[in-house]
């Protein structure tokens, strides 16, 4: 079977599997997201009336940023599926039938993918409906959702590879609540210009700061290539970097003693 | 050219990380069609010379060639003449047996009906047709394993390594993996069988091994061994006063009288041993009223190399994980679609 063929039916194997575990599958990358941005917009919507405060509705201010928060709270579940599947014996069947490692590695990483994406949907809906106006139509969603993916696999990269290492597949729900300080430290809630001081400059080292950014020009507008080119540039390179690590964990896990 | 033999391994040896060596200059030859038991305790390194010649570990000296094919220079081909269930039955809790064989089927490279028809044919011919669509997470042990084998079987193997198929499963489950082991010598399979009970390399093996720490011990048919290591016990009823007599007819074996008249004479070797013993009792002008024979057992065989008693209960780790994770998925019993 192609490599190619083997990812799809791998896949599949972890969607068909989500479909039986749906909850945590299928329902948990949403629920986190959708109350964060229904409370926020329902409570703090006064924080528009700061002087400086680049829109009136906050909601529009936040629907971006919880799209690319998504990706954060939707990644995870794969990597401990991976580990399951080296614990029980799984995986050493699959390599017995010439499973590449590569298929087995992105298969999963695309069923993360597969559990963000609706999720992003779904909080663009949940944005539209509280008065969202997404000025820069579908080229600049259909963009959005290229980065949601992109930011997808390099942030759930950190998770295969907290997996992988530790082989076990706890250990990477420790890292689930990595995405509050990352929220905080960066223009998610307010515009740089509002942060203190000392919290601009850890957000100018917060590579989702540069998600957010990229995702408010990409919807809400106006657009310009340099928020989006930088956020290109910090994803790709987080995913270069962590699916490399993740892979060299991998190879250490199945090949090692 | 003749036909290269199923399993050859030279010199093996495997050492882990801390300077742990599993495997110790380990070889033997496995013919075509022969029942081969590997015989040891846990720890004794026999999983470690199955994950090797599966491909999933590479040696760290040594040689090894499964169905012809070297294990590590050539291990894609390796792969594609044998099956394997290794230890723990190696299922995926949210699949039904169904899917798991249909996986498998499409993975060597069966097409979508062709893998559909594998995964019913062998079902069926291992008694999982009723269970074939419900999940795993369900399963019995002895289903479990009988899925693992099934799994094995997908691509007709030449050569199967069944590592401890019977460890953790009850009686009956036990039963019914002997049956199909026999089976699969019936149809002309070769089978690498690795066990820690005795009687299981005893009642199926063509050959076996005894492995102890790293090392074979000793190798041939479980008569042979016994012909070679055991010890027979030959009890006679002689008359009162006469076990003297009966100790210098047999000198030097060991001789020991019981309460009630009867001695037991203890002879290196099989029952082939006792025509001749009796024909010294004779010479000496011993009469015998009455004789047991009691021929060695494998465990004699195994005490007198390793120099232990075998385990015999055991409750492998593993059971309690994968407890757990059928608790942790919700395990369901009926059909999922």
């Amino acid at each position: 079977m192609s490599p190619l063929g083997q990812v799809r039916l791998l896949l599949f194997r972890s969607l068909r599997e989500g479909v039986r575990n749906p909850v945590l599958a299928y329902a948990l990358p949403v629920i986190i997201p959708v109350a964060v941005l229904v409370l926020v917009a329902k409570t703090l919507y006064r924080v528009t009336d700061l002087p400086g405060f680049p829109t009136g509705n906050y909601a529009e201010w936040m629907t971006p940023a919880i799209i690319m928060l998504t990706a954060m709270t939707g990644v995870g579940y794969a990597a401990t599926s991976l580990v399951i599947d080296i614990q029980s014996g799984f995986l050493d069947r699959l390599r017995l039938l010439d499973v590449r490692p590569s298929a087995l590695l992105w298969s999963r990483v695309l069923f993360d993918v597969a559990r963000v994406v609706p999720a992003g949907f779904v909080l663009l809906a949940v944005g539209l409906l509280l008065g969202t106006d997404v000025r820069e139509g579908p080229l600049g969603i259909l963009l959005l959702f290229a980065l949601l993916i992109l930011w997808a696999v390099a942030y759930g990269g950190l998770y295969f590879v907290v997996a992988l290492t530790t082989r076990n597949p706890q250990a990477p729900l420790a890292l689930a609540p990595l995405f509050l300080p990352l929220q905080f430290l960066s223009t998610q809630f307010v515009p740089s210009s509002l942060l203190p001081g000392w919290v601009r400059t850890v957000s100018a080292w917060n590579p989702f700061t540069y998600m957010v950014d990229a995702a408010r020009a990409l919807t809400t507008g106006p657009l310009t290539l340099g928020p989006v080119a930088k956020a290109v540039a910090v994803a790709v390179g987080m995913m270069l970097v962590t699916q490399t690590a993740s892979r060299r964990a991998y190879l250490k896990a199945v090949e090692g003693d | 050219m003749p036909e290269p033999a199923a399993i050859e391994v030279q010199e093996l040896t495997r050492d882990f990380r801390g300077g742990v060596r599993a495997l110790d200059g380990v070889s033997f030859t496995v013919e075509r069609g022969e029942i081969f038991g590997y015989l040891g305790r846990n720890g004794a390194g026999k999983s470690t010379t199955v994950r090797i010649l599966t491909t999933l570990l590479r040696p760290t000296s040594g040689s090894a060639t499964v169905g012809g094919h070297d294990v590590v220079a050539d291990a894609a081909a390796v792969r594609r003449v044998f099956g394997a269930a290794l230890q723990e039955a190696a299922l995926d809790e949210l699949m039904t047996g169904r899917e798991h064989l249909a996986m498998a089927g499409r993975l060597v490279g069966l097409g979508k009906s062709g893998a559909a028809e594998r995964a019913a044919e062998l079902l069926e011919s291992f008694g999982l047709k009723a269970a074939g669509d419900r999940i795993a997470a369900g399963y019995s042990g002895g289903m479990r394993r009988r899925l693992d084998v099934a799994m094995a079987m997908v691509r007709r193997p030449e050569v199967l390594f069944l590592d401890e198929p019977t460890t953790g499963l009850d009686p009956q489950g036990r039963r019914a993996v002997w049956e199909l082991v026999r089976d699969l010598r019936d149809s002309g399979s070769t089978v690498f069988l690795t066990t820690q009970y005795l009687a299981e390399a005893d009642a199926l093996s063509s050959r076996v091994a005894v492995v102890h720490e790293g090392r074979i011990a000793a190798i041939g048919t479980a008569q042979d061994l016994k012909d070679r290591l055991g010890t027979t016990a030959i009890r006679v009823l002689v008359a009162a006063g006469v076990t003297d007599r009966v100790a210098a007819a047999v000198d030097p074996n060991p001789v020991t009288a019981t309460a009630d008249g009867w001695v037991e004479i203890g002879v290196p070797g099989g029952e082939s041993a006792v025509p001749g013993v009796m024909a010294r009792l004779a010479g000496a002008g011993v009469a015998i009223e009455r004789l047991q024979v009691e021929p060695p057992s494998l465990e004699d065989v195994f005490v007198s190399l390793t120099g232990t008693e075998i385990e015999t209960a055991d409750v492998p780790a593993r059971d309690v994980n994968v407890t757990a994770v059928r608790r942790s998925v919700g395990a369901k019993t009926g059909p999922v679609q």
